[in-house]
């Protein structure tokens, strides 16, 4: 077992770790956190890349785990193969969404109805993780859902012009040269070969912090961000390096291809194995089945206004879709999760929606 | 008194005036007749110049105050029909009373007492602390006249609403008794002249006794210095006091009580809702676990809370945060005090009962509101309250001297000065009453535009994220801070104007003044009724100058502030910050966006030949399409999705559609529609959208839907030329295909050198705009062009080999070289 604990302090909540192993053999991590009071209707979360699932039970604010046990719901945390409580981030052996589509979500979906029974399941899910799931709905692995939020990014993804510049033609030079990027240095040391990888986040930062420059300032030299600083509580930013670990560069070409169309793409468009995926998603939209709620922070400086094109495509192209957009003012990307007011101004829409949809 | 049919004032008692008043109050669309109804009013403002009749004392002379001097004048002039009339009511009007100042006051209350939800007036309570609206004081207005013939203008129930007032004010005006004057009545029992200069000594003297009772606070230590763990907000239901609600929750740990006015908790609750979904706050479970709504009122005794109620929340409460304020630029002194002086002056009380705990009071950089004051630094001094002329400048200026007076009672008061408070910058939401957001919408609605010399006004996310900070830091408590943001200056508004293609004409401040008045008549719009009533209130007047041309307010405390806590430093809020309350005022119908009716800033002729067919036969048929493109301001630009452009005109040459050429209606081009994103099912990366509507000579519609896209091909200057089109008739399939193309050695010379501006803009203006046009617009079509190679390009690199592949092969090489290390030296 190589799954890292889950930092989770929640009270009277049991916290029930499954062992899960993907279809194709890669460990997993999947937890249902609940209150034996009543049956409730499971959420499963799924974090964004480099990310974890600890993303939801940040123990030192009101986190989204707390509100949707108050509110009745079952919590089901998956780490797909992208998550920094696992290795394969910084493995050798490459993976892409196309993975995660297939195999970690429509395999943890099956088994939290094979669990929960008939009761409604909804899917809450950021960035990549969201991502990930627009393609397992295109392809129609996670049929009947009760509804799908998704935060940052979905079946569009964009960037700012200044930002994909850098992020594909930088990503192109350091992915023949690193395997991953890290975001902790006192992890790899002040003097190693990611030392200068540092110092160019740390250019304009306001932040002497290095881990928040490297995600902050620098988004693993993508010159994007992945957090409006003032919104993190000081304890959550003093553990970023919990919070997120490496990037593997093996994978950004699977996101250039995407992110140049606007359209979530097929990586292994020759490998059959992955013939039950479509080549482009946004084609095959109609096969979204459920409510879908696209939020996005109005200062997100990595997906930029994705979500809000995400809700304009569908809008138009498939007027049959319930598909709503909500944009939260003055969040970026992933604080709209571990931001300290994030309870107060993101999680009561979630449950909102949740509710109108039970 | 004769009217003129349907002329809305408030001598005809068969006009209703409710919905002028809801106009005034509530702002519905459609034009109302609110400046007919004032100005209907406004005549009788003065107590009417009646002539002597039996049964009434002789009338005086309208006193000079209730005159607006840019009133027009009533029908006849002021002397005339229109303002006189006591003798020309109804026949049934209660003509044999001679009226006393008790009676008279007991009148008006019963009368004013209808207009209120549930709730009495007495002879000693302001009728809009009682819970009036401008709706019910138009009401009041009318009824008064029609009812007990007593002829009181809207300014005078603005300017102290008290009914005993109000009927000391009639019968000294129609030289009456006012024996029985007591209380806070300090006129000299002169019949005339009747209310300017007495009314000034009166508040003047009104301001003196409520600073007194600042001296009857107790003496209390200081509060401990920790962050507050309960926090008792006033205001939460205002523009300010909503956004500092949720700052204070999202920034900190705290409770927050929030003390509203409702009949009981739950309406109170209901009250704050409305509000914050007004202002694009939500209202969800997560609020409501962290606040509590307490029904309450900052003008009443101890906060109209019982005893146990306040000494609960004196003890409880860690800190004080009043928002609460009456913000009213035509109300006078008597009129706010209430709630902007006494209402503060109970909540220091509530301070310094029980455990000591610091005030933060909002206060205004209106306490600066002096002609000719040259410095508005944190601890400059305030104005001189003699140079003072609006009720709600006094009342400010008042309320800190009270609160100054209450630190030498050993009170920490912080007092945080926010000037204009601008939309947010993410959501747009802004407060409508507010002064500088009035004239903010009237220079975009407009173009015109004042020579102030600074705008203090500043977003209100800003102001209330700094206000929450000092709040959570007891280091900051007990001091002065100026939230006024950075002031906007004439030429940077006019930089961003021109900018946005959208020129602003400078005018001095009474010529805009007069310019804004005849516009806003002419055109009237219910959200701009409470601009154009400042506008023609002489005080009111004064405050504005004040205001416009008055110095920057400094902050270099709040700048330090804000370095030392990494907050955002004070910004001005030009076009950028402004351009999602732009939108909102646009689509709340205040100011309208660029249309394509209206007079273009830039125009080009766009023509392109080519040959269209029946859909799946040969294109054999030519065509020719002429167009002149044109765009109405660089919003269409600057917005952050669907850029367009308009088609402004053009016609269709083509037999096959009609021997005659076909006229266009009306079309729009959207430029790289979804970002670029590829078609559906396709790779082809859109350019150009181009969505027409056309009639024929016969008068039959047509639709023409044409693409300029970008593929991966060397023909890429060709690609930006060549449109594919379809052609239907209006409600049916397309019927015509093929292409046309715009010929390569026109291309720049009509849409580069055929470029023409609004010639009423100086040419440096339309320089200006041409240069900014093609700056954006050449780039779009470049980044649209490349898209496709890109994509092509980033496929060949996709296959380069990546660091696991150099690390497999270096792995690789140091086991062969240790596989050959020991075939040459084995052990």
């Amino acid at each position: 077992m190589t799954l890292r604990q889950l930092d989770a302090r929640l009270d009277d909540a049991a916290i029930e770790n499954i062992p899960f192993t993907a279809g194709d053999g890669t460990e997993l991590g999947l937890c249902r956190i609940t209150r034996a009071d009543r049956a409730r209707p499971p959420v499963l979360l799924l974090h964004g890349h480099t990310a974890s699932a600890d993303m939801f039970v940040l123990p030192e604010t009101r986190n989204l785990v707390e509100v949707l046990l108050d509110a009745g719901y079952e919590p089901w945390l998956l780490d797909w193969r992208g998550s920094c409580r696992l290795p394969h981030n910084e493995g050798r052996i490459r993976y892409s969404y196309d993975d995660v589509a297939l195999y970690d979500i429509p395999e943890a979906v099956h088994y939290i109805r094979s669990t929960t029974g008939s009761r409604q399941l909804f899917v809450v899910a950021h960035c990549m993780g969201a991502l990930s799931l627009s393609m397992s709905m295109a392809a129609g692995l996670v049929p009947e859902l009760a509804g799908v939020v998704a935060q940052g990014v979905f079946l569009t993804p964009k960037m700012s012009w200044p930002v994909r510049t850098r992020f594909h033609f930088a990503g192109e030079l350091l992915r023949s040269r690193f395997t991953h990027l890290p975001v902790d240095i006192k992890k790899v040391g002040l003097r190693s070969k990611y030392t200068p990888f540092f110092a160019l986040a740390s250019l304009g930062a306001d932040c002497p912090d290095p881990n928040c420059q490297m995600l902050h300032n620098s988004s693993w030299g993508s010159g994007g961000s992945l957090f409006e600083h003032d919104n993190l509580d000081m304890r959550t930013h003093d553990r970023l390096a919990e919070l997120f670990g490496s990037v593997p560069t093996w994978i950004l070409p699977h996101i250039r291809r995407m992110e140049m169309a606007h359209a979530v793409l097929r990586w292994n468009t020759g490998d059959h194995r992955y013939d039950r995926l479509p080549d482009n998603a946004v084609d095959h939209a109609d096969r979204i089945d459920c409510p879908v709620l696209l939020m996005s922070g109005s200062k997100n400086r990595i997906w930029q206004d994705s979500n809000e094109l995400c809700h304009d495509v569908l809008s138009r192209r498939h007027p049959r879709l319930d598909v709503r957009y909500l944009e939260i003012p003055s969040y970026g990307h992933v604080d709209t999760f571990i931001g300290r007011g994030a309870a107060l101004d993101v999680f009561g829409h979630i449950v909102d929606f949740l509710d109108q949809h039970r | 008194m004769d009217e003129p049919d349907g002329m809305a004032t408030a001598r005809n008692p068969g006009v209703d005036r409710r919905r002028e008043g809801e106009l005034i109050e509530t702002g519905p669309a459609g034009p109302a007749a609110v400046a007919d109804l004032l100005a209907g009013l406004r005549p009788q403002a003065s107590p009417p110049p009646a002539p002597p009749r039996p049964d009434t004392p002789a009338a005086p002379e309208p006193p000079e105050a209730s005159k607006a001097p840019d009133t027009p004048e009533a029908p006849g002039g002021p002397g005339g029909p229109a303002a006189t009339g006591a003798d020309d009511g109804p026949g049934d009007r209660p003509r044999d009373r001679p009226w006393d100042v008790p009676r008279l006051a007991s009148a008006i209350a019963a009368t004013a007492s209808r207009f209120l939800d549930h709730r009495t007036l007495d002879a000693e309570t302001d009728f809009f602390d009682a819970g009036a609206s401008s709706v019910s004081a138009v009401e009041l207005v009318a009824a008064l006249d029609r009812e007990l013939d007593v002829q009181i203008s809207l300014d005078d129930v603005f300017a102290d609403g008290r009914p005993r007032r109000l009927a000391e004010r009639w019968l000294r005006a129609t030289d009456q008794a006012t024996a029985t004057a007591t209380g806070t009545d300090l006129l000299v029992a002169e019949p005339r002249p009747l209310l300017p200069q007495s009314l000034a000594d009166e508040e003047l003297a009104m301001i003196a006794a409520d600073l007194a009772m600042a001296d009857s606070l107790p003496f209390r230590p200081e509060p401990l210095r920790l962050a507050p763990r309960r926090i008792l907000l006033t205001g939460a239901t205002g523009f300010l006091g909503s956004h500092l609600l949720f700052d204070l929750l999202r920034y900190g740990d705290a409770h927050v009580v929030c003390l509203v006015r409702g009949e009981d908790d739950k309406a109170a609750e209901k009250h704050l809702a409305d509000s914050l979904a007004s202002f694009d706050l939500p209202w969800t479970g997560e609020l409501r676990r962290r606040i509590t709504v307490l029904r309450g009122d900052v003008r009443a005794p101890r906060l109209g809370l019982t005893e146990n109620h306040w000494n609960d929340l004196a003890r409880d409460t860690d800190a004080i945060v009043n928002v609460a304020a009456a913000v009213d630029f035509l109300r006078g002194y008597p009129s706010l005090r209430n709630t902007n002086v006494l209402g503060p002056l109970t909540l220091a009380r509530l301070a310094m009962t029980g455990p000591p705990k610091p005030l933060h009071h909002v206060s205004s950089i209106a306490v600066f509101n002096e002609i000719g004051i040259t410095a508005m630094g944190e601890d400059d001094p305030v104005a001189h309250i003699d140079g003072l002329v609006a009720g709600y400048d006094k009342s400010k200026w008042a309320a800190e001297a009270v609160l100054r007076r209450a630190r030498e009672h050993g009170l920490t008061v912080t007092l945080l000065r926010p000037g204009g408070i601008a939309g947010h910058t993410q959501t747009g939401a802004y407060n409508a009453h507010d002064l500088s957001c009035g004239f903010n919408t009237a220079f975009f609605r407009y173009r015109t535009v004042p020579a102030f010399r600074n705008f203090n006004f500043s977003a209100v996310d800003w102001v209330s994220r700094i206000s929450a900070a000092i709040v959570y830091d007891p280091s900051a408590w007990g001091l002065n801070y100026n939230l006024a943001g950075r002031p906007n200056t004439l030429p940077e508004l006019l930089r961003d104007m021109q900018l946005s293609g959208m020129n602003m004409k400078v005018m001095e401040w009474d010529e805009w003044r007069a310019d804004f008045l005849a516009r806003w008549e002419a055109d009237p719009i219910p959200q701009l009724d409470f601009l154009a009533r400042v506008m023609r209130s002489p005080t009111a007047v004064k405050l504005c100058e004040a205001t416009l041309l008055g110095p920057p307010a400094r902050g270099e405390r709040t700048e330090r502030f804000a370095a030392r806590h990494d907050l955002p430093a004070p910004f001005r809020y030009d076009a950028a910050a402004g351009l999602k309350n732009y939108e909102r005022l646009a689509r709340d119908g205040l100011i309208a966006l660029p249309h394509p009716t209206d007079p273009p800033l830039l125009w080009f002729p766009e023509t392109m030949r080519g040959r269209i067919g029946p859909v799946g036969g040969v294109p054999d048929t030519p065509c020719q399409l002429r167009m002149t493109l044109s765009i109405a301001s660089m919003y269409q630009l600057t917005k952050k999705r669907g850029h367009t452009i308009d088609i402004r005109r053009g016609e269709l040459i083509c037999p096959q559609v009609h021997r005659q050429p076909v006229t266009v209606e009306s079309g729009e081009i959207d430029i790289r529609p979804d970002d670029g994103m590829p078609l559906p099912y396709g790779e082809s990366h859109p350019l150009l959208h181009y969505r027409l509507r056309l009639r024929d000579r016969d008068g039959r519609l047509w639709w023409l839907e044409g693409w300029k896209t970008a593929r991966p091909h060397h023909d890429v200057w060709k690609q930006a030329r060549t449109l594919s089109i379809e052609i239907g008739r209006d409600g049916g399939p397309a019927v015509f295909a093929g292409r046309v193309k715009v010929r390569s050695k026109s291309y720049l010379r009509e849409q580069v050198d055929g470029i023409r501006v609004d010639p009423g803009l100086s040419l440096q203006e339309q320089r200006i705009a041409k240069a900014a046009w093609l700056a954006w617009f050449v780039p779009e079509m470049v980044k649209g062009l490349a898209e496709p190679w890109l994509r092509a390009a980033a496929d060949v690199l996709d296959l380069r080999r990546d660091a696991i592949d150099r690390q497999n092969d270096s792995d690789r090489a140091q086991d062969r070289k240790r596989v050959k290390s020991r075939e040459r030296w084995p052990r």
